[in-house]
């Protein structure tokens, strides 16, 4: 009851001067922030766990982003009204710097006990607003937000009313939480001055790089027998024509020799468990039949191991598509991807192996490299955090079936064109038609092929880099096939980095053809096995047919295969399209919603090489941060037991999603332990505990019913 | 009005303007077609690939792609003056291809409907209706084909109206219920006299 007094007095003391001058609202606080100071004169001070509640209230215009859809005016006197307020206050941008002053200055000035500010997410501001109320001299988290911005303001736009009574609901909400906020410590727990990196294409590679060059031990995972990934399979890169293979060799080898980097090829993580700064991560290394030198040396066979010499190869006689060529070019069971391979270790794909042996007799006594039987291997390493790098594949171009991918011969892919105009490629560098090994005289590229497509059956995005790669093989086919025009059918040309649109320039110069229609669908001459390309030319506005001997399609790109389990493992999300999920767009494009695991290149969304390098860069730099201060703070928002109340059930151990909880013994009794630094603070054991054995910390069952209550009682006791 | 010796009037025509006002935009229009189509006539751009898979646009001025321009921008009178509008033999190619998921041949179906409602509509189309009417077939059965099936071992009439006549009344209720046949006879008469 008197508590009840006490508002209604404060209700009429705010009225009164804002009736008589209603104009400059905030100084009108000022002063009657005082006056109301007598009324919550006997309320202790000093520890503020104790004392009544004394909240204050910040209502944010965020510009116009707030004020323009509804009336802070209104809302703020109502602010005043909720028993507990103590101070209401309003500004343009409270996140800015006298914005922050202002909630310092009204702790020390009202004697606050815990801070509200109505504005935008938490996900954006929360950290600023602890910070300015620990400034202030609380502890940060008596601070709650009310969301009136992305919940509220931006979506209730043209509803002035009801916007503004959304608001007040949601302020006294939050007014109901801080209330009853209790001072939480953070615990600092230190990090393991290690990172790993999955994926050793060009952005695991230079993370790795970063890494190690800052000092820090990593772990490279890569799944495939050797490092380099799509980047090694190109032939050329746009638009500096750079050799793809001579720049990205020196990384590869700057890989396999730093000390500091654990690589492991053929190898996948298998499991992974712990909390930024402490990961526990299983790696799963395939078996792959070859001892490298460091594996032979630990077996006791000194100056034994693969030594790259290929008489295995030689002898071996299984034969099977490469993988690496496309499956342009045979390799054998025991085979190595290309000879510039790092490491130069060779591997068994003991799907084919007949076991003949063979290659054991070849191998020789004093290596002793090829061991038949071996098996996968599991071995744990401890990180403080992580680099996704998993890239990308082909989106599977047959499931177009206009464009006749696999039913026609000389229908190709982007990636298929790298192999054959790369001189290590199966041809030589010479492009020929895989359906009579003919120089082809035209050549139709046909673009967005699968991607800008919302059918369900192709790719909704732009893929970003077919436009220059096509421009690119349009380059090399002049460069290389005298008197061979290169048609480039395309919706937009997309050449948007630097330099892209002078070599947008270049290549129209040198004689490509560009046509502006996508490619509607193609039809085989049976006899020749040319094409017929069947468009619209858009902009002469006439149906086109155009014979042409090899058809290239700029296919789009998806995640590459393992990519979802292994986002899974890691508890990174990812967009409706595959993609993993960045933390924020554009200001956080390298992290992730988990603590410590970071992304780098094309598992976040389409790159070319310069983006994918300098997203590694990014990565490698965030991902270094914890590790060079040494500890982070974990939130504290753990679960705890109220050993009193627990029975010692233990169905909340088998129900936590991240086996943080355990049944120990404690004074004779049975009753549930929580680690609290593996905790996340979900709150799936203190929502089931028919007990109510667990408190949920900064989520306690007191302060939801209050926020509950405040919503359903309208803030009446 | 003859200006210059060899150019009659058609080099008056020449000399138009031909711009794009923003008069000519009608978004109600875009509205009505989408509404009208079920499907999502203002999302073109303009590919090509409906022209591209287009029997029709070879052999014709017929260009479906144009048509779903116009949608977008609502160009509703060129749109229903244009006699190729009539043009579309409704094979549904471009609708199985068209990258933003859109159907263009309900695109089309929707504007010749628009059409019909301002009495723009080929006289031979409305010689079908009037097929419909009477028999229950836009193409009525004839001696050549009776023939034909006998020959193969088909009854003389399909088992449609031409062999169940009894449900004739109800086809034309219908088509009453529409007013289809009463306009297609008004308009017929209006051109033919």
């Amino acid at each position: 009851m008197a508590e009840k007094k006490k508002t209604t007095t404060k209700k009429t003391e705010t009225k009164k001067p804002i009736t008589k001058k209603a104009a400059p609202v905030k100084q009108e606080i000022k002063k009657q922030a005082p006056a109301a100071k007598p009324a919550a004169k006997p309320v202790a001070t000093g520890s503020t766990t104790q004392q009544k509640p004394r909240v204050g209230v910040f209502i944010c215009h965020c510009g116009t982003n707030i004020a323009g859809s509804m009336d802070i005016p209104t809302v703020e006197a109502y602010a005043k009204t909720i028993p507990g307020v103590a101070f209401v206050d309003n500004y343009q941008y409270m996140c800015s710097t006298p914005g922050q002053g202002k909630i310092e200055k009204a702790i020390a000035e009202h004697k606050l006990t815990g801070i509200v500010v109505a504005a935008c997410s938490p996900r954006l501001h929360e950290p600023t607003f602890r910070t300015a109320t620990k400034e202030g001299g609380l502890n940060p988290f008596r601070f709650e937000m009310a969301n009136i911005r992305e919940q509220n303001s931006w979506v209730h736009m043209h509803d002035q009313e009801g916007a503004t009574d959304k608001a007040k609901d949601a302020i006294r909400i939050a007014v109901a939480k801080a209330a009853l906020l209790l001072d939480l410590f953070p615990k600092k727990v230190p990090v393991e001055k290690a990172a790993m990196v999955v994926g050793a294409g060009v952005a695991g590679m230079q993370a790795a790089l970063d890494l190690s060059a800052a000092g820090i031990k990593t772990y490279l995972i890569e799944a495939d027998t050797s490092i380099g990934g799509r980047m090694s399979q190109l032939d050329k890169t746009f638009p500096t024509l750079d050799c793809s293979q001579c720049i990205l060799t020196p990384k590869m080898v700057d890989v396999g020799r730093e000390p500091l980097i654990e690589l492991y090829t053929y190898s996948e993580v298998h499991e992974v468990e712990g909390y930024i700064g402490n990961f526990d991560v299983t790696i799963r290394k395939k078996a792959r039949g070859v001892l490298t030198p460091t594996e032979a040396t630990a077996r006791g066979l000194i100056g034994g191991g693969c030594n790259g010499c290929g008489d295995c190869d030689a002898v071996c006689p299984v034969i099977k598509p490469n993988a690496f060529e496309m499956g342009m070019k045979p390799r054998k069971a025991i085979y190595i991807n290309h000879p510039q391979v790092v490491p130069l270790i060779y591997t068994i794909d003991f799907d084919s192996c007949v076991k003949c042996g063979l290659c054991v007799t070849a191998c020789g006594p004093e290596k002793l490299a090829i061991d038949l039987e071996s098996k996968d291997e599991f071995i744990k390493v401890k990180v403080g955090t992580a680099i996704l790098a998993t890239g990308y594949e082909l989106f599977p171009i047959e499931k177009k079936e206009e464009w006749g991918y696999k039913r026609f011969e000389n229908v190709i892919t982007g990636l298929e064109f790298e192999r054959l105009i790369c001189a290590s490629g199966p041809t030589g560098g010479h492009l020929v038609r895989p359906s009579d090994g003919q120089t082809p005289k035209k050549v139709a590229f046909v673009l967005c092929a699968g991607s800008r497509d919302n059918t369900g059956n192709g790719k909704p995005y732009c893929s970003r880099f077919c436009c220059m790669y096509s421009l690119k093989h349009a380059h090399q086919i002049i460069e290389k096939i005298p008197g061979c025009t290169p048609y480039l059918f395309y919706m937009d040309i997309r050449s948007f980095g630097k330099a892209y649109e002078e070599f947008y320039y270049r290549i129209q110069d040198e004689g490509a053809k560009f046509i502006r229609g996508r490619v509607a669908n193609i039809i085989e001459d049976p006899k020749t096995k040319s094409l017929h390309v069947m468009t619209d030319d858009t902009l002469l506005d006439r149906p086109v047919d155009m014979e042409v001997d090899m058809v290239v399609l700029a296919s789009a790109v998806q995640p590459s295969d393992d990519t979802n389990r292994t986002r899974r493992l890691f508890g990174v999300s990812c967009s409706s399209d595959g993609w993993l999920l960045e933390a924020h767009p554009k200001l956080n494009p390298c992290g992730t919603t988990t603590a410590g695991v970071f992304l780098a290149g094309v598992c976040q969304g389409p790159k070319d090489i310069p983006d994918t390098v300098a997203s590694a860069e990014g990565a490698a730099s965030a991902a270094s941060i914890p590790i060079h201060k040494g500890e982070v703070e974990l939130e504290p928002y753990f679960a705890s037991c109220i050993d009193e109340k627990c029975a010692g059930c233990g169905m909340c151990v088998n129900l936590c999603p991240y086996s943080a909880l355990a049944l120990v013994e404690k004074d004779g009794r049975t009753v549930m332990e929580v680690t609290e630094a593996k905790c996340k603070g979900c709150g799936t054991c203190g929502g089931f505990c028919p007990g109510g054995a667990i408190w949920m910390n900064h989520f306690t069952t007191p302060q939801i019913v209050a926020q509950i209550d405040a919503f359903l009682l309208g803030g009446e006791q | 009005m003859e200006r210059t010796k060899g150019y009659p009037a058609a080099l008056d025509k020449k000399l138009q303007d031909t711009r794009l006002y923003l008069e000519d935009s009608n978004p109600e229009f875009t509205k009505s077609v989408k509404a009208i189509s079920r499907t999502n006539a203002h999302m073109c751009y303009q590919c090509g690939t409906c022209t591209g898979s287009c029997p029709s646009a070879p052999r014709s001025t017929y260009r479906i792609r144009k048509f779903m321009r116009r949608a977008v921008l609502g160009l509703e009178n060129e749109t229903l003056i244009d006699p190729d509008l009539w043009l579309c033999t409704t094979c549904y190619s471009c609708s199985d291809r068209c990258p933003r998921d859109i159907i263009p041949t309900d695109v089309i179906m929707a504007m010749r409907n628009l059409a019909f409602k301002r009495d723009i509509v080929p006289v031979n189309f409305l010689k079908t209706v009037t097929a419909i009417y009477a028999s229950g077939h836009g193409v009525p059965n004839n001696d050549v084909n009776r023939a034909a099936r006998e020959k193969i071992g088909l009854s003389r009439d399909p088992p449609t109206t031409h062999t169940y006549a009894e449900y004739m009344p109800g086809i034309r209720k219908i088509l009453d219920h529409y007013k289809l046949k009463a306009n297609a006879d008004r308009i017929i008469k209006e051109r033919e006299g």
